[in-house]
C-alpha cells in the first residue's frame, strides 16, 4: 500500500538525481520534521471525518510511510557504508549541512587580547552529517524500531475508544520524536546532538502526558521533563567547557587524533563529568532515575519506542561518542575516575532496579525496571572499556566497547518487543473486561478502571499462553534475550561485558572495578528470576481473575511486529556474532572478516569456543556462573513460586507448551514471609528515592519561591509604595502653608523680602 | 528628507494615528459606529504596509553591494543606512531642526536596530488583530498606531534630542492604554508605570545633557549658539579618537544612564512597575510592553553605554553581572510562587531581560551578540505568552493557575499556543530562545568560568514554574471540567480566528528563529566582533584588564 510505495519511490528519486546515500540522509531527519506538523493540523481539523479515521488511520498510515521512507534511507546508507567503508567518517556534505550560528571569540594569549575567528566571522556552529558504524547502528536501531511500533501502534491506539479523536496528536507527536532521534544519532557536533535531544525531551513530555486529564499522567509526565532538565543543564555547562577548550563541538574537529589529547585535562574531565550527568538523567540512571517506572503512564507504544528503544539509549549514545577521550593519546590515567563512576553507577542502577522488579506487581512496570537495569549494564561495560582505554589497553576496550553497544542493539530489540507484547496482554484484557462485566474504562492503561480493574496488573493474568500464542512466545524470546539464555538474543552480548567487567577488576589496579563486577554478576541472576516471573504469572498458571480467561488475539497490526521481533530476536544476536559485529562496532573491523578468513563453520567455532571457553580461567568461571544463575537457578526459582500448569482442557502452542509443562512440575515454595517483610514493603516504595526529592522539593524549593514573591510585593514595592505615600504625605503637609489668609501671605512676603535683603547686604 | 524610508517609518503613523482619532472625534455620533470599522481597518492596513517596508529595507541591504557575507552585515557597526536627507546635510548626516541647540534629525540603522525595527512592525499589526475586537476601536488600535511611529523613533533616532523624545513619547500612547481599556486596578498600574519609568528617564536625560555639553561641534554651519550638538555619530567619531567624555566624569553619566536603563529592562531592584502594569494592560497592550518597550531599554543601554563609555563598562563589569544575576535568578524563583497567570509571565519577562546584562557583561563578540538576539528573541516569545495569557483572561475571565483546568478539553487551540510559547520561553532548542540563552552562557563560561553554573541552573527553575503553570491549566480536569466561578452563564470556547492567527504567526517566527538564526544572528555577531576589534581590544590591553 502507500507505506510500501513510498519506501521504494524516494531512495530511488534521489538515486536517479545525482544524490547519494549521504547526501539523501538529510531527509531521514528533514521528512518526519515536515510531515509531523502535516498530520497535526490536519488531524485537528478534519478528526471527525470518515477518510481520516479508517482509510488513514488518524494519521498513523502518514507516520507509517514517513517512517517507512526513513528506514529506507537508512538501509540504503548502511549498505553504502559497508561497501565504501573506507569513504565514511566525517562527512562533508553540502546538501545536508548548513551554519547555524557565527561569532568571533576575544581571547587573551597570556599576554594580550586579541580578536580570533573573523574574515567576517570565523568560528561556526552548524549542522552536519556524521557517520559511522556506531550511529549506523543506532541509526537502524531507531528507524527499525520507530517503524515497527509505528505499525503496532495504529492497531493498539485506533482500536481503543478512549483514545478517540485524538490519535492525530500521538501521531504527530510520534512522529517529532522520531525525527529527534535521527538528527540526534546523524548529528555531526555535540551541540546538535544536544539539541536534537530536548526535542526528544519535549516528546517524551507530550507523550507521557497523552492522557493528560489524569492527574497522575500529567504528574508523571512534569516529573520526567524536570528531572531529565536537572541532567540537561549539566550537559549542557559540559558542552560550554568542551567548546571553550577545542573552540568547536563538531566531532570532525574534537577527535582529530591530534587534536584531541592537546587540552588541559583537568578541565576535560568536568566536562566529561558533567555530560555523564547529562546521560544519566536521560537514561533513568541512578540518582536521576525517579521518572521513568511514572512514565509508564503513556500509552504502551510510547513506552515501547521512548523509553525502552530509543530515547534512553540516547545517554548511552553520548557516553559511546564520549569514549575516544579516553583513549585519546595525552590522557593516560588521567581518567580512570571518570571511568569508574560510569560503572559504579550501571552496578548500582543494575541492581537496585533488578531488586525492585522483584515485588513489582504492574506488567509495563516490571519491564521499566529491566530497562533500567539493561540500561545499567551497557552503562557498566561502556565504563570497563573506557577504563581499559584510560590504563592502555586498547584491545580490551575495543572488545568491551563493542559487547557494550552489541547489548545496546539486542536489549532495544527485545525491549521493544516485550514492550509491545505486554501492550497487546493489556489490550487483549481491555476488551476482555469490557466484554466481561460490560464495565466502563475511564483511562486506557491506566491503573484506574471504572471498578478498579486494572489491566495491566499481574495478578489478574494467568494462563494467557493457551489464548494469546504469538504473543506468549514473543514474550518469551523477548525475556530470554533479557535473562541471556545461552544462544538466543542478549546472551551474546552479556556475556560479553560481564566478562570484560570482571577482566578489568582482575587487571592490575583494577580493584575498584570490583563492585560493579560483582554487582553485575549478582544482577544477571536476579534478572533471571524477575523476567520469568514476569512470564510465568501473565502466562502459566490458571486465570486468576475473570476477565483473564476471556481474552483473545486480533489485530494484525498488533500481531505482524510481534511476529517480525520474534525473529529478529531469536536469530540476529547470533548471527550477529558470528559476523563479528561487537568487533565491528569496537575496531571498525570489517563484519565479514571473520567468515572470509576461516569459512563459516570454523568462525561459528571460533565464536562458540571464545564465548564458552576462554581463555582466562576467571572469565571462564564467572561466565559460567553467570549463565547458571540467570538461565537455570532464576527461572527455576521463579517457576516454583509463580509457575503451572494450564487449566485443564487448555493447551499452549509447542513453542511455549513446553516452558509451561515444566514450570508446572517443579512444585511450589510459599514465600509469603519474604513478601510481606519490611525489606518488601521498601522495595515496593522504590526505596522511598522518590519520596526522599519530593520531600526536599516541597520544604525548600517550593517555600523559597513563595517567600520570595512575597518580598517583591511587599518589601521591594514596599520601598516604592513608601515613597509614594511619603510624596503624599510631605505634598499635604506643605500645603498646609497655603492658608487662605491674606495676613499669613503678607507676612510671608514681608519676611522673605527681609530675608532678600539680608543676604544681599551680606553678600556686599 | 520625506524620501527616506526610516523618516516615513517614524513619522507616518504618528501622523496617521492622529488624523484617524481626529477624524472619528469629529464624525457625527450616528456614524461613528461605521467608521470605528473602517478605521480599524485602515490602522492595519498601514501596519502592514510598515512591515513591508521594513522587510524591503533589509532585503535592500541585503543585495546591496556592501562587505561581508552576503551583504546582511552590510548593516554593520557605523555602517547606517539611509543616513543623509535632502537639502541642509549637516557634517554628520542628519538635517537640522532646532539649530539653535544643535538639535539635529538624523536617522539610520545599522545591525543593532534593524532587527528592533522589523520586530516592531511586526509586533503592531499582530498585537492589532490579536486585540481586534476591544470596544472604543478606533481609539485603541489608533493609539497602537502611534506608538509603533514613537518606537520606531527610538530605535532610528541618532541624535539624542530626538531619541529621549520619541523614548518619553512612547509613554503617553501605553498609559492611555493601560488607563482606559484595562483591568481592574488600571488607574494605579497606569499611573504607577508613567511615573516610575518617567523619573527614571528623567535621570537619563541628565546624563544625555552631559554628554551634549561634551560634544562640540565648531563646524555646525547656519545658527548653532552652543557649540554643541546632541549627535550620536558625533560622540562615536571623539570616542574613537579617545577624546570623550572620560575618568569620574564618565562614571558619572554611565551610573546616570544606567538607572533609566535600568529601569526600562527592567532590572532588579527597580522592575515593581512591570508587574502591575503588565497585569492590569490590556493584551495588545502588554505585548507591545513586553515585546518592545523593554527591549528599548536594552537597546539604548548597548548604543549608548556599551558604544561610547567602554572604560566604565569595563569598570563596572561587576556591577551588570550583578545586576544581570539578581534579575535572572531572583525573578525566576518569584515566579514560582506566583498565582496569577500574567505577573508569571511579567516576571519571567523580568528574568530574561536580566539574561541580556549577563551577555554584555562577557565582552564577548558571541555574548554580545547573543544579547542582542535575546532581545529580539523575547520580543516574539513574550508577546506570544501574553497574547495566550490575554486570551485566557477573556475566555475565562480568571488569570487564577488552577482555577480553569483541563483547557485542553474546551480550548485546544489556545493550549497547544500556550504549550508553544510556554516551551519557546523555557529555551527549547529549535525556538528562538535557545539560540540566544547558548551563545550567551558559552560566552559567559569563557569570561567567568563556574559562576555559569547560578544562570545554568535556574534554567531548571524556568523549566519549573512553566511547567507547573501548565499541568495547571491545560491538563488535569479528568472527568467533568469545572468551569470557574467568574465564568457566570458564559460557555468556555476556543479562541478567535484573530487571536488564532497572531498567535500562530509568533509561534512559526520562533521557530524560523530558531532553525535560522543567521537570518540577523549573522549582522549582529558582525556588529559585535567589529564593536569588540574597535573599541575593547585595546582599551583593555592597555588597561591591562586580565582574563
Amino acid at each position: 500500500m502507500m507505506p510500501i510505495a513510498a519506501m521504494l519511490l524516494f531512495p530511488i528519486i534521489c538515486y536517479k538525481i545525482g544524490w547519494d546515500a549521504i547526501d539523501s540522509s538529510i531527509f531521514i531527519v528533514a521528512i518526519p520534521l515536515v510531515v509531523w506538523p502535516a498530520i497535526a493540523i490536519i488531524g485537528q481539523v478534519w478528526k471527525k471525518t470518515d477518510w481520516w479515521k479508517d482509510h488513514l488511520k488518524e494519521g498513523g498510515i502518514i507516520a507509517l510511510a514517513a517512517l517507512a521512507v526513513s528506514l529506507c534511507l537508512t538501509v540504503w546508507l548502511i549498505i553504502s557504508f559497508l561497501k565504501d567503508h573506507g569513504s565514511f567518517g566525517a562527512q562533508d556534505s553540502d546538501l545536508a549541512s548548513f551554519a547555524w550560528l557565527n561569532f568571533d571569540i576575544l581571547a587573551h594569549d597570556g599576554v594580550s587580547w586579541e580578536i580570533l575567528g573573523t574574515e567576517k566571522l570565523g568560528f561556526t556552529i552548524g549542522f552536519g552529517i556524521y557517520v559511522d558504524a556506531l550511529t549506523l547502528m543506532l541509526l537502524f536501531v531507531a528507524a527499525f524500531l520507530c517503524f515497527l511500533i509505528g505499525w503496532f501502534a495504529i492497531g493498539y491506539m485506533t482500536t481503543d475508544a478512549v483514545n478517540e479523536d485524538r490519535n492525530h496528536r500521538f501521531f504527530a507527536e510520534f512522529l517529532l520524536f522520531s525525527c529527534g532521534m535521527f538528527g540526534m544519532v546523524l548529528a555531526d557536533n555535540f551541540l546538535w546532538l544536544f539539541i536534537f535531544w530536548e526535542i526528544m525531551g519535549l516528546c517524551s513530555y507530550l507523550l507521557i502526558g497523552f492522557y493528560w486529564e489524569k492527574p497522575s499522567a500529567a504528574a508523571a509526565a512534569k516529573k520526567a521533563f524536570m528531572t531529565t532538565r536537572v541532567g540537561d543543564v549539566f550537559l549542557m555547562i559540559g558542552l560550554f567547557i568542551l567548546y571553550d577548550l577545542y573552540h568547536s563541538l563538531s566531532f570532525e574537529v574534537i577527535f582529530d587524533p591530534a587534536i584531541t589529547g592537546t587540552v588541559d585535562p583537568e578541565r576535560l574531565r568536568l566536562a566529561l563529568i558533567m555530560m555523564f550527568i547529562g546521560a544519566i538523567g536521560k537514561s533513568a540512571q541512578f540518582p536521576l532515575h525517579v521518572w521513568l517506572p511514572d512514565a509508564m503512564e503513556g500509552p504502551t507504544p510510547v513506552s515501547a519506542l521512548i523509553h525502552a528503544a530509543t530515547m534512553v539509549n540516547a545517554g548511552l549514545y553520548l557516553v559511546a561518542r564520549m569514549f575516544p577521550f579516553f583513549g585519546a593519546a595525552g590522557f593516560e590515567g588521567e581518567f580512570t575516575d571518570v571511568a569508574l563512576l560510569i560503572a559504579w553507577i550501571g552496578g548500582i542502577t543494575a541492581i537496585m532496579a533488578a531488586a525492585i522488579a522483584f515485588v513489582a506487581n504492574d506488567i509495563k512496570r516490571v519491564l521499566a525496571y529491566s530497562t533500567m537495569s539493561q540500561l545499567a549494564y551497557i552503562f557498566a561495560g561502556l565504563g570497563a572499556a573506557c577504563w581499559f582505554a584510560n590504563t592502555g589497553h586498547p584491545e580490551y576496550a575495543a572488545l568491551a566497547f563493542g559487547a557494550a553497544l552489541f547489548h545496546l542493539f539486542n536489549h532495544a530489540m527485545a525491549k521493544g518487543m516485550l514492550f509491545m507484547a505486554s501492550g497487546s496482554v493489556i489490550h487483549e484484557m481491555h476488551h476482555a473486561h469490557h466484554h466481561t462485566d460490560g464495565g466502563e474504562d475511564d483511562g486506557a492503561g491506566g491503573s484506574e478502571g471504572d471498578d478498579h480493574f486494572d489491566a495491566q496488573d499481574m495478578r489478574n493474568m494467568g494462563g494467557l499462553a493457551a489464548k494469546m500464542p504469538v504473543t506468549s512466545v514473543a514474550m518469551m524470546l523477548g525475556s530470554m534475550s533479557i535473562i541471556g539464555i545461552p544462544l538466543i538474543g542478549g546472551f551474546w552480548s552479556k556475556e560479553g561485558i560481564i566478562g570484560q567487567a570482571w577482566h578489568a577488576a582482575i587487571s592490575q589496579d583494577g580493584g575498584a572495578m570490583l563492585v560493579p563486577a560483582v554487582l553485575l554478576l549478582a544482577t544477571a541472576g536476579m534478572t533471571g528470576f524477575y523476567m520469568s516471573r514476569m512470564w510465568f504469572m501473565t502466562f502459566a498458571g490458571k486465570p486468576k481473575s475473570e476477565v483473564a480467561k476471556h481474552v483473545g488475539e486480533d489485530t494484525h497490526w498488533i500481531k505482524t511486529p510481534l511476529v517480525t521481533l520474534s525473529i529478529v530476536t531469536a536469530f540476529t544476536g547470533a548471527i550477529f556474532a558470528v559476523l563479528n559485529f561487537p568487533e565491528w562496532l569496537g575496531e571498525g573491523e570489517e563484519l565479514m572478516h571473520g567468515i572470509e578468513s576461516h569459512g563459516l563453520a570454523e568462525q561459528v567455532v571460533a565464536v562458540l569456543e571464545h564465548t564458552f571457553l576462554p581463555h582466562e580461567s576467571t572469565l571462564m568461571v564467572v561466565g559460567w556462573t553467570a549463565i547458571v544463575i540467570s538461565a537455570v537457578l532464576g527461572p527455576f526459582l521463579a517457576a516454583r513460586i509463580h509457575g503451572g500448569k494450564l487449566a485443564r482442557g487448555e493447551q499452549a502452542n509447542a513453542f511455549v507448551g513446553w516452558l509451561v509443562q515444566i514450570s508446572g512440575s517443579v512444585g511450589r515454595t510459599n514465600v509469603d514471609e519474604v513478601a510481606k517483610s519490611g525489606f518488601a514493603l521498601a522495595l515496593h516504595n522504590r526505596l522511598y528515592i522518590d519520596d526522599v526529592y519530593e520531600w526536599v522539593i516541597a520544604r525548600t524549593v517550593l517555600p523559597l519561591g513563595r517567600l520570595l514573591a512575597w518580598f517583591d510585593a511587599s518589601g521591594v514595592d514596599g520601598v516604592i509604595k513608601g515613597i509614594e505615600s511619603g510624596s503624599q504625605a510631605s505634598s499635604s503637609w506643605l500645603r498646609l502653608m497655603t492658608t487662605g489668609s491674606a495676613r499669613d501671605y503678607i507676612l510671608m512676603a514681608t519676611v522673605g523680602a527681609l530675608c532678600i535683603f539680608a543676604l544681599m547686604w551680606g553678600v556686599a | 528628507m520625506i524620501g527616506n524610508p526610516l523618516t516615513i517609518l517614524t513619522l507616518f503613523p504618528l501622523c496617521a494615528s492622529l488624523l484617524l482619532m481626529l477624524v472619528h472625534w469629529a464624525a457625527a455620533e450616528d456614524r461613528q459606529a461605521d467608521l470605528s470599522k473602517w478605521i480599524r481597518y485602515i490602522n492595519l492596513g498601514v501596519a502592514l504596509f510598515m512591515l513591508a517596508l521594513a522587510t524591503l529595507i533589509g532585503l535592500e541591504s541585503f543585495s546591496a553591494d556592501l562587505t561581508g557575507i552576503g551583504g546582511w552585515v552590510g548593516l554593520g557597526w557605523h555602517n547606517y543606512l539611509y543616513d543623509n536627507c535632502d537639502q541642509g546635510i549637516l557634517r554628520a548626516g542628519g538635517c537640522a531642526v532646532i539649530s539653535s541647540i544643535g538639535v539635529s534629525w538624523h536617522v539610520g540603522i545599522d545591525a543593532l536596530s534593524y532587527p528592533m525595527v522589523w520586530l516592531t512592525t511586526l509586533l503592531i499589526p499582530i498585537s492589532m488583530l490579536v486585540d481586534w475586537d476591544q470596544k472604543r476601536g478606533a481609539y485603541f488600535h489608533s493609539l497602537i498606531l502611534m506608538m509603533e511611529g514613537a518606537l520606531i523613533g527610538v530605535f532610528v533616532s541618532l541624535d539624542l534630542f530626538m531619541f529621549y523624545v520619541f523614548w518619553e513619547l512612547t509613554l503617553i500612547p501605553m498609559f492611555f492604554l493601560i488607563l482606559l481599556w484595562g483591568g481592574e486596578d488600571r488607574r494605579y498600574a497606569a499611573q504607577k508605570f508613567f511615573i516610575y519609568t518617567f523619573a527614571a528617564s528623567v535621570f537619563m536625560l541628565a546624563g544625555i545633557l552631559m554628554m551634549y555639553f561634551h560634544n562640540p561641534v565648531p563646524d555646525w554651519g547656519v545658527g548653532n549658539l552652543t557649540g554643541n550638538s546632541f549627535d550620536l555619530v558625533l560622540m562615536n567619531e571623539q570616542v574613537a579618537d579617545s577624546s570623550f567624555i572620560s575618568g569620574g566624569m564618565q562614571s558619572l553619566v554611565f551610573l546616570l544612564l544606567l538607572i533609566g536603563f535600568a529601569t526600562k529592562m527592567p532590572s532588579v531592584p527597580v522592575h515593581t512597575w512591570l508587574p502591575d502594569a503588565h497585569v492590569e494592560a490590556p493584551t495588545a497592550g502588554s505585548m507591545l510592553l513586553a515585546g518592545v518597550m523593554l527591549k528599548m531599554g536594552a537597546y539604548g543601554f548597548i548604543r549608548l553605554s556599551v558604544t561610547l563609555f567602554p572604560e566604565s563598562i569595563i569598570k563596572y563589569q561587576w556591577l551588570l553581572v550583578l545586576l544581570g544575576m539578581v534579575s535572572l535568578v531572583y525573578a525566576s524563583w518569584v515566579c514560582l510562587g506566583q498565582t496569577n497567570l500574567k505577573r508569571l509571565v511579567a516576571y519571567s519577562s523580568v528574568s530574561h531581560m536580566g539574561v541580556i546584562f549577563l551577555g554584555v557583561a562577557t565582552l564577548q563578540p558571541l555574548g554580545i551578540a547573543g544579547a542582542i538576539f535575546m532581545m529580539f528573541a523575547h520580543g516574539i516569545i513574550s508577546p506570544l505568552l501574553f497574547a495566550v495569557a490575554g486570551a485566557f483572561k477573556k475566555h475565562y475571565h480568571t488569570l487564577e493557575i488552577g482555577s480553569m483546568r483541563g483547557l485542553a478539553h474546551h480550548s485546544p487551540w489556545m493550549s497547544a499556543h500556550m504549550m508553544v510559547g510556554w516551551m519557546a520561553s523555557l529555551g527549547l532548542p529549535l525556538m528562538a530562545g535557545f539560540v540566544a540563552e547558548v551563545a550567551i552562557l558559552i560566552a559567559f563560561w569563557m569570561t567567568f568560568g563556574w559562576l555559569v553554573l547560578l544562570p545554568a541552573l535556574t534554567l531548571i527553575i524556568t523549566a519549573a514554574y512553566y511547567l507547573w503553570s501548565m499541568q495547571r491549566t491545560i491538563f488535569e480536569g479528568s472527568g467533568e471540567v469545572e468551569l470557574p466561578p467568574t465564568m457566570g452563564d458564559d460557555e468556555p470556547r476556543d479562541i478567535t480566528w484573530h487571536e488564532n492567527v497572531g498567535m500562530m504567526t509568533l509561534g512559526i517566527m520562533a521557530v524560523i528563529f530558531g532553525i535560522l538564526p543567521g537570518i540577523f544572528f549573522v549582522m549582529m555577531s558582525g556588529w559585535s566582533s567589529d564593536l569588540i576589534s574597535t573599541t575593547f581590544v585595546d582599551l583593555m590591553n592597555s588597561l591591562g584588564v586580565e582574563p
